[in-house]
């Protein structure tokens, strides 16, 4: 186990390292962030200086270099746009995308798992078949199709709920501020958080469905049918218990799916997250910010995986990771 | 052979979700095909353009012009012929991620299960390392990063992830058909890897891929919407339904709906078709579901 | 087991006492929520010299001078007055008993500080007007001398927006910190910056001029144009600039809300190279081109209205405008006329570059521009990006036909037409915004002639000789002026006169 982790680590360190390094190569095809940060009114030999200052001037693998060595020390530079350091913007938009993203799981994984179960134990009935062509629609659906929607309807229509930004946020310590705890907060939340959680629902229902059907026909199943147990019984204690394992692994794997369509979902409700940050970083060619969020990403997503990979372990006695 | 091609056809002309899908796709892709003879306008010929068209309604709504069936877009487009010749930039990156990354996934997956050891390590540890980060958000970052617009770059963009799924899928039907009888009686036999390769393990591995490649189909299309709609897709001069419905957010507060719902379900419809194939090909050529009917 | 689930549910109800006793409101809802377009790049004053961050600041900082709300006119603020003795030399008295949020005093030193803080580009963007100073002298805490390096006669229409730091608490304090945290002597005082997202003010009871009407002010952030309205229509906001002109029917039709117009300054032309060897040397050929945009079509259908049509590439205030010039019509017939005098009736093809990200519309203006050449045989491919690279490869000299809006902040002619017209020249600093790398001597010729002209109106004269010589001979093609659009909800009774800077300057505004 011990090996197994060492060299997850290992490989991890070389993706974290390879991104960052693509990073830095892609960074000459993005535009010269320079000239917006010398300003409209700034002359050729002013641009040069500010070149030299940030070292601009240099060629990407002493930029690369430069980083690293830095970041290693916690540094992740200063935001070429707002000259705050990089880390801080991060750091700050993370209650604000944990939230949304936390809300679209629980509510994807809630109802995905809990209608998948009911469809599969009566798979005839209309309402299952409904239901199921209904999940298939959810995956057909793309994400900021789902959103402009929900606008159209609920903000535009129908004026019930708001179209765009956190509303009242509440302080919780000294950087977390919370959308759980005000009105106004929980009422911002419904529609992004419900077009983040629709393809996801989608997703898990879709595979609890398929992973009951064949639980439900296993031997022991059959055997504890036999018994006379009470279907919730079976259905919950002997066959979900099975389902879950593969529905939890497949949830955490997609961690990327779930980043990338949160990005989308907060340019469409214009949500102050970190996809938002990510995306009008994009467009200044924020270098810094670019760089420190994607390795932040990279970080975040490779140690989800080796969680994963470590439960699916504890819960599977049959592997072994040599 | 032929008993087994009978009983898939039987099979799909009983199940009307499976001749649906089929339908869909076939009407949509052959529009896209046709676009030039059957959309009423060209949309990206600039001469017939005129700016003093747009942002009609449908032909059926008050103030409509029978001339646009769908209505107009911002600069006058007809919204009908822009939704089938974005069918076309749609399909145009959906077959050509499919066959570009297909062809390169099968062929790792097919080396990497056949020879494993350091190969198989290195190209299944980069598949799942590329899996983790999901296709959508890679696209997303190498083409926000890139900032260069055009389809082949697009194409690209979506490749770069996408070839993991034919890779894995490839390796694991590879690893499972390796051991059958009749590929120990073939090597035994003297016959070389590539001659194995080609003409026994592929065509054994196949089937789960079609089924990857529906799905993909879908999801690529799907992706290039979403690209086009944040902005990092396909160039403005290229039709496409993601930016058609990018461009159209910016008028749903003014009340011209039809900018959004008609290539919004046009492009809903079309991978709806995609998936219910897909379904229909995984409990076909899924031997255990099989059993278990 | 029921042990078990006593014990979580007490730790249950202990943790949420604990967040909501943890919790401070925000505060009570603010008097006045605006929504802007464009969120400033940071809370550090000099960060940015443009309107976005300007803007918020003038409520925060002051600068020695500020401008007038309904003419626009420069007059006294942190300076009482000042004094020009000689063309280099500026004397600033200052405004006695004034304190910065943090108690500190008013003086001298923090002008000197302010000053020369702008040379640090790391810091400012306006390197330009800190290193034009030569020296900064204090006689006493009250009076500051500037010495500039070389004449500068607009150096004062710069003063309402350098606005002025506190020396101690800046020096003592990180960047980081300086860039969310800022202390100023303005009529506000920031009570929460989030970045990107919103600004929340608070009434400065001791301002020097006295407190604002308005005691709580919230700026919003919101870059999307239609969200912007929707937050308006949804009582969400009072107060919306850059209404978008696709909705500015809707906004009309709405009883509740009431639009406010005001011409922008800012004008959109489209560059044509003059460079020998390409299709567009000949002037005839751009002459062409000119006449074949119906820009009175655009003005209708694409910008709704809301632009008036530009015979130049600077705007009626600009010293150098000239009322001379007169828009060539559109007149397609003639076009073709004058591409088959150039021996190009069968037509060319050229690239069009531009923005989709930066103008009003631009993105769609390219667009009908490509159609309207198109209809006089012209192939225009398109090529069109977001901001952030597309001015790159203008700097880089890769376009030859693009797209590019203007203004300049002090309302000289003289900096656009240096920058954009004359021909590239580094060692001097000109044709820095010369994309196309064009060149015409005599124009360069008129202009540098300006540079040693000391009389004001000999020297307005041969300004407006030069841009009339470059429009003249097609230089760019104009566009239209944009106009500022802003909407306002009426229930309120919120006073609000739209100013020429843009600025939303909370303490003159009020409520009924």
């Amino acid at each position: 186990m011990l090996t197994y982790l060492t060299r997850r680590l290992i490989q991890g360190v070389i993706v974290l390292l390879a991104v960052s390094f693509v990073c830095f190569i892609i960074f000459r095809y993005m535009g010269d962030p320079v000239i917006s940060m010398a300003g409209q009114y700034a002359t050729a030999a002013e641009r040069d200086e500010i070149r030299k200052i940030f070292g601009l001037d240099q060629p990407p693998y002493v930029q690369y270099w430069r980083f690293l060595t830095n970041a290693l020390r916690g540094n992740f530079g200063i935001s070429y746009e707002t000259r705050l350091p990089a880390l801080g913007l991060i750091v700050e938009r993370i209650p604000a995308s944990a939230e949304l993203a936390a809300s679209a799981m629980v509510f994807a994984f809630t109802v995905g798992v809990g209608l998948g179960v009911l469809v599969s134990a009566n798979p005839r009935a209309w309402l299952s078949r409904a239901v199921m062509a209904g999940s298939l629609g959810g995956i057909s659906i793309p994400t900021f199709l789902i959103g402009i929607v929900l606008i159209m309807v609920f903000a535009v229509q129908l004026g019930i709920l708001p179209p765009f930004g956190r509303g009242e946020t509440v302080k919780l310590g000294n950087w977390w501020s919370t959308n759980f705890l005000s009105l106004d907060g929980l009422e911002h939340l419904i529609l992004p958080a419900f077009t983040l959680g629709m393809y996801q629902l989608a997703v898990l229902l879709r595979l609890t469905r398929s992973g009951m059907r064949e639980v439900l026909t296993t031997e022991y199943i059959k055997t504890a049918w036999a018994k006379g147990l009470s279907p919730a019984r079976v259905v919950f204690k002997h066959a979900l218990r099975n389902v879950l394992i593969p529905v939890v692994t497949v949830a955490g794997l997609q961690f990327g799916d779930l980043i990338a369509f949160s990005l989308v979902t907060e340019t469409i409700f214009q949500w102050p997250g970190l996809g938002n940050l990510l995306l009008t970083s994009l467009y200044e060619s924020d270098q810094p910010v670019i760089v420190t969020y994607i390795s932040l990403v990279a970080v975040f997503i490779l140690t989800i995986n080796i969680i994963v990979d470590l439960l699916y372990a504890l819960l599977n006695p049959k592997i072994r990771y040599g | 052979m032929s008993q087994r091609k009978n009983r898939f056809l039987y099979d799909f002309f009983r199940d009307p979700a499976a001749i649906l899908g089929a339908a869909i796709m076939i009407v949509f892709t052959a529009a896209a095909l046709l676009a030039p003879l059957i959309a009423p306008h060209d949309p990206y010929d600039l001469k017939t353009v005129e700016l003093g068209d747009s942002l009609k309604p449908p032909a059926w709504e008050e103030d409509g012009d029978p001339e646009f069936l769908l209505g107009t877009d911002d600069q006058g487009r007809d919204i009908l012929s822009t939704i089938i010749y974005g069918l076309r930039t749609s399909l145009t990156v959906g077959f050509s991620v499919m066959l570009l990354a297909g062809t390169f996934g099968v062929i790792i997956g097919l080396l990497a299960g056949y020879y494993g050891g350091i190969l198989d390590a290195v190209t299944m540890r980069t598949a799942d390392t590329v899996f983790a980060f999901s296709t959508t958000l890679l696209a997303i970052l190498f083409l926000g990063l890139f900032k260069q617009s055009g389809v082949g770059i697009v194409i690209l963009a979506i490749c770069i992830a996408d070839w993991v799924r034919y890779a894995r899928t490839m390796r694991a039907s590879v690893l499972e058909v390796r051991e059958e009888a009749y590929i120990t009686a073939a090597k035994a036999t003297g016959a070389n890897d590539f001659h194995l390769l080609l003409i026994h393990l592929l065509p054994n591995a196949l089937p789960p891929i079609f089924v990857i490649m529906a799905v993909d189909l879908a999801a690529i299309i799907m992706l290039e919407a979403t690209l086009s709609f944040l902005g990092v897709g396909v160039p403005i001069t290229k039709p496409s339904l993601g930016m058609m419905i990018a461009s159209g957010k910016n008028y749903i507060y003014a009340g011209n709906w039809w900018l959004i719902v008609f290539p919004g379900a046009t492009l809903v419809l079309f991978v709806l078709g995609l998936n219910l194939l897909a379904d229909w090909l995984r409990e076909e050529l899924n031997p255990r579901i099989q059993r278990s009917r | 087991m029921r042990i078990k689930t006593v014990i979580s549910c007490i730790g249950l109800i202990l943790a949420l006492c604990g967040g909501f006793i943890a919790a401070e409101p925000s505060f009570a809802a603010p008097a006045l929520v605006v929504a802007v377009e464009s969120a400033p790049r940071s809370m550090n004053p000099h960060s940015e010299n443009g309107d976005a961050t300007l803007g918020p600041m003038t409520n925060i900082f002051d600068g020695l001078m500020q401008r007038q709300k309904s003419d626009g006119k420069i007059v006294p603020a942190l300076a009482e007055k000042y004094e020009h003795p000689d063309p280099l030399t500026w004397k600033f008295y200052l405004r006695k008993g004034v304190k910065f949020h943090n108690g500190n005093p008013f003086t001298a030193a923090d002008v000197k500080y302010t000053f020369e803080r702008l040379t640090n580009p790391e810091v400012s963007q306006f390197v330009n007007d800190g290193k034009a100073i030569a020296s900064i002298e204090t006689p006493d805490d009250y009076t500051v001398i500037v010495k500039t390096k070389d004449p500068i006669p607009w150096f004062i229409d710069n003063m309402h927006q350098v606005f002025i730091m506190d020396k101690e608490s800046s020096e003592s304090r990180s960047e980081g910190d300086i860039g969310v945290a800022p202390i100023g002597t303005g009529a506000y005082k920031v009570t929460e910056y989030v970045k990107g997202s919103h600004l929340k003010l608070e009434a400065n009871p001791n301002y020097w001029e006295g407190a604002p009407p308005i005691k709580n002010v919230e700026m919003k952030f919101i870059t999307e144009p239609s969200t912007r309205f929707a937050a308006l229509a949804s009582g969400q906001a009072e107060l919306i600039n850059g209404v978008p002109v696709e909705l500015i029917d809707k906004v009309k039709e709405n009883k509740n809300l009431e639009v406010m117009r005001r011409p922008a300054r800012r004008a959109i032309f489209l560059v044509v190279t003059n460079r020998p060897g390409t299709p567009t040397a000949d002037p005839r050929v751009r002459k062409a081109m000119s006449m074949a945009i119906n820009e009175d079509e655009i003005i209708k259908k694409l910008m709704r209205g809301q632009a008036s049509a530009a015979s130049q590439m600077v705007d009626p205030p600009t010293v150098g405008y000239s009322p001379d010039i007169k828009r060539l019509a559109y007149n397609p017939q003639e076009a073709l006329k004058l591409l088959k005098e150039a021996g190009l009736e069968k037509g060319f093809e050229i690239t069009l570059a531009g923005p989709n990200d930066r103008y009003v519309m631009d993105k769609q203006i390219c667009e009908a521009v490509a159609k309207y050449l198109a209809k006089v045989g012209i192939k225009v491919n398109l090529d069109v990006k977001p901001k952030s690279i597309y001015f790159t490869e203008v700097m880089e000299n890769k376009h030859d036909f693009y797209m590019m809006g203007w203004f300049d902040g002090t309302y000289s002619g003289a900096r656009t037409f240096f920058r954009h017209l004359h021909s590239i020249d580094k060692n001097a600093g000109y044709g820095d915004w010369n994309g196309s790398r064009s060149s015409d001597k005599d124009i360069d010729q008129v202009l540098e002639k300006t540079n040693q002209i000391v009389d004001k109106t000999q020297y307005v004269k041969t300004l407006q000789e030069a841009n009339k010589m470059a429009m003249e001979r097609v230089r760019v093609i104009p566009l239209h002026y944009q106009m500022d659009l802003y909407a306002v909800a009426k229930k309120n009774g919120l006073q609000f006169t739209p100013r020429p800077d843009q600025w939303f300057v909370f303490k003159d505004m009020s409520k009924k």
